[in-house]
């Protein structure tokens, strides 16, 4: 009996070694089935670490995921709003006029004959908006509203994640830059510069 | 009659050397010494106070577990040892944090090679949050100048220093890709190196003893090897550090790309993407179906770095 049950088990052991293998084989998920499977919302707000930020944001006219997100604010950046201090109905006296005429602002945007002039962005009337096309009034804090009417790609792209970037954290409420934060409205291109550092060749 | 000492024991008054230097004390310190093996502490076996305090942290350090093995005392009592011999070695207040994965979190990391523009902003802002040797630029970034068209970096320059970005080139950023199925942590004799359950690829110094099979065996290059020990000014020292990352390094250690673990347990974005002038590095939680590296994933083109050698990276590239 004892030669019986031994024999038995010698023929179960290939069995049993292929099973498994064939269960560790199944249990090692790849990332992609693992992204697949996790279709769950995710509670960001746990994170209790990733709440307080010391800039000062606004909730963003547009949904994320079917949600709100914040963005950078913009108009403390701007070291002379508010505009209508000096676009009064007043006269301007000469003497002002190198402070007053922004002389340190060059436009670089658009190419060619389709160079922007101030006033496709800036309000006519009230020089404390911004104006689209359609001559619907933009506050300076949301002008992402503006810039995507052209650059709709990009818009969609920043709307989502893949443009632009967070701020600081990539849990808890999600805020992310203006698009003016990284780019002058009036000279948009990023500069070319010399690199923060360099590296050494590898030894291999 | 140990009561009656203890009470006698003010009225001596003995300085600190005097009182170490008893028989006992004396062959203890020895003995310490010279199982950690280093010769210099053997004839200091009745030196200072500051000197045999740091001799027992290192005792104790000598035999600690692997990390992975050491319940939640041990891994605080050696965060404490560490902070204290950080205390006794430059004077500085360091952090040694041992927090824990958090739950239902793998991360992933995707790279935009149309935004890059080669600042290297992000290599200099890993340098000086993960505490990188400043002699031998140990670097975890490298970014490749590369011919439009190609997309393996070793057809690139990743030695480049001029003006940035050049016309018809763009730039790709490598560094430790995290794979789910890492060679490296097959090829590590020691089990020094694996990966945590939020998906990190992380290295015990402790453990670790310098073979480099590890090294040998990634193929993206993602791994830095300590060939003498790591000079980091004082000044410019991280003191929020973590075991499993940035805590001070020493000769003969590998040491690689954490994704910050200090950093993302706690919600922040790891020192490169935080950095980035260009918002081309794009981080966050791939269970998460509203994250923003989901969004990539879903609604760009995408590839991964030799995708075909089946070490499934959670480092994605993408293109506008």
């Amino acid at each position: 009996m004892n030669i019986l049950t031994l024999r038995f088990a010698f023929l179960l052991l290939p069995a049993v070694m292929l099973l498994n293998s064939q269960l560790a084989i199944a249990s090692q998920d790849s990332v992609l089935d693992r992204i697949h499977a996790a279709d769950q919302p995710f509670d960001n707000m746990q994170i209790e670490s990733a709440h307080q930020l010391p800039v000062k944001t606004v909730l963003a006219k547009e949904s994320y995921q079917g949600g709100t997100f914040r963005v950078l604010a913009r108009k403390d950046a701007i070291s002379r709003y508010r505009c209508s201090v000096c676009h009064t109905k007043k006269t301007p006296q000469a003497r002002d006029g190198a402070l007053l005429t922004h002389g340190d602002i060059t436009i670089n945007h658009g190419e060619g004959k389709n160079e922007l002039a101030c006033i496709e962005c800036h309000d006519r009337q009230d020089r404390d908006f911004l104006v689209d096309m359609q001559g619907v009034k933009i506050d300076f804090d949301h002008s992402y509203q503006l810039c995507g009417q052209c650059h709709f790609r990009p818009k969609r792209d920043w709307l989502g994640g893949a443009h632009g970037k967070r701020v600081t954290y990539w849990a808890g409420e999600r805020v992310v830059m203006n698009c003016t934060s990284c780019h002058d409205p009036h000279s948009p291109a990023f500069k070319t510069k010399m690199p923060e550092t360099y590296s050494l060749p590898l030894d291999e | 009659m140990d009561h009656g000492k203890k009470k006698n024991a003010p009225l001596k008054k003995a300085g600190p050397l005097e009182n170490k230097c008893t028989r006992r004390s004396f062959l203890k310190g020895v003995s310490i010494a010279a199982a950690a093996g280093s010769a210099g502490l053997v004839t200091g076996g009745c030196g200072s106070v500051a000197s045999s305090e740091e001799a027992k942290l290192k005792w104790d350090e000598f035999f600690k577990k692997n990390y992975r093995l050491m319940t939640q005392e041990e891994k605080d009592a050696t965060v404490a040892r560490l902070e204290k011999l950080a205390k006794l070695r430059y004077g500085l207040d360091v952090q040694v944090s041992n927090q824990e994965p958090l739950d239902n979190v793998l991360y992933g990391y995707a790279f935009n090679i149309t935004r890059c523009k080669g600042y290297m902003d992000c290599v200099e802002a890993c340098v000086q949050e993960n505490n990188l040797d400043r002699q031998s630029k140990t670097q975890y970034i490298r970014i490749f100048e590369m011919d439009s068209g190609q997309l393996d970096p070793t057809s690139g320059d990743g030695k480049y220093f001029h003006e940035v970005p050049v016309e018809d080139k763009f730039y790709m950023g490598v560094q430790c890709f995290h794979c789910e199925n890492a060679p490296c942590i097959k090829a590590c004799p020691t089990k020094a190196t694996w990966q945590e359950p939020d998906g990190i690829v992380v290295v015990d110094y402790d453990w670790c003893i310098g073979c480099r099979y590890c090294m040998a065996a990634c193929p993206y290059w993602g791994r830095r090897f300590n060939w003498g020990d790591p000079v980091v000014p004082k000044e410019e020292i991280n003191t929020k550090q973590h075991y499993l990352g940035n805590r001070m390094r020493w000769k003969g250690v590998m040491e690689k790309c954490t994704f910050c673990v200090q950093r993302t347990r706690q919600g922040k974005l790891p020192a490169c993407v935080d950095a980035c002038p260009t918002g081309s590095r794009v981080f966050g939680n791939l269970l998460d179906p509203d994250s923003e590296i989901r969004f990539v994933l879903k609604n760009k083109k995408v590839f991964r770095f030799k995708e075909e050698l089946n070490t499934d990276p959670k480092f994605w590239y993408f293109m506008d």
